[in-house]
């Protein structure tokens, strides 16, 4: 999985302390989410999307 | 999570007190022994922030597999101790420091999955986890082909009356050398994953 949470993250000049204060996870859960060593449920992509002001499709690609 | 952690208090402290009134001390210390290591992280937390880390769903994932894996060792282990004790009429230990260990051991067996799950995994690579499934598969084999060969010599011996050979190298050098290699290996790549740097 790849994603651009950290480049969106940067645009909102948010820190990952705070997005998973936002979204309700622990920090090392924001880290691997932004690493890709993380797949993320629906419910939870959604919160960071929403949090980042983005899409899901905008944040997460998945290789096939 | 306050309902959760007031019924789990008061269930502790009703088990305290029935264990207390049995003299089962080594049962309550092993069972505290295991609640430190198992909630090590949420305690951590209270001491420094004051609150609960949220439980989320990447805790949850993690939580479920490495209560998974301690109540398989629960299991298995307490099989394995079973039948030793059928087989041996010999040896007969006391029931609550078995049980004791038992706990204890499974505890560990928790503690270092959730370690494991939560830190070192994320960091593996997919090769580095294939070779670790291998470590693993090659370590508790030769535990498994151990037993056997130990069963085996001992019956073979026993129906022929002079000291067989084969299965004896194999539960003295074989199995022991797959151990070492399986337990050493799995053990690196395990810190190599604890140790990986995140960027």
């Amino acid at each position: 999985m790849k994603t651009k949470m950290k480049e969106y993250r940067a645009k909102i000049n948010l820190t990952q302390e705070r997005l998973a204060q936002i979204v309700g996870v622990r920090r090392e859960t924001i880290i691997f989410l932004e690493q890709g060593k993380y797949n993320p449920s629906l419910r939870l992509a959604y919160k960071v999307a929403k949090a980042l002001g983005a899409s899901i499709e905008e944040l997460f690609t998945f290789e096939e | 999570m306050k309902r959760v952690l007031i019924g789990i208090s008061i269930t502790a402290v009703v088990l305290a007190i029935i264990l207390i009134s049995l003299k089962a001390y080594y049962v309550l210390v092993a069972i505290i022994v295991g609640g430190l290591l198992i909630g090590h992280r949420e305690l951590w937390s209270l001491l420094t922030t004051r609150k609960l880390p949220p439980f989320d769903e990447r805790v949850k994932d993690n939580m479920s597999r490495s209560i998974r894996n301690g109540f398989i060792f629960f299991a298995a282990a307490s099989v394995f101790l079973m039948l030793t004790f059928s087989i041996n009429q010999t040896w007969k230990p006391e029931l609550l420091p078995v049980l004791g260990g038992l706990f204890i051991s499974s505890g560990t067996v928790y503690w270092l999955s959730y370690l494991f799950y939560d830190r070192a995994e994320p960091n593996i690579s997919e090769r580095g986890l294939r070779m670790l499934k291998i470590f693993l598969i090659v370590a508790g084999s030769s535990v498994a082909v151990f037993i056997l060969s130990v069963f085996l010599h001992n019956m073979i011996s026993g129906l022929f009356g002079k000291e067989e050979p084969v299965f004896f190298t194999i539960a003295t050098i074989i199995a022991p050398l797959g151990l070492v290699v399986g337990l050493i290996g799995s053990l690196v790549l395990f810190i190599m994953g604890l140790t990986a740097q995140r960027q």
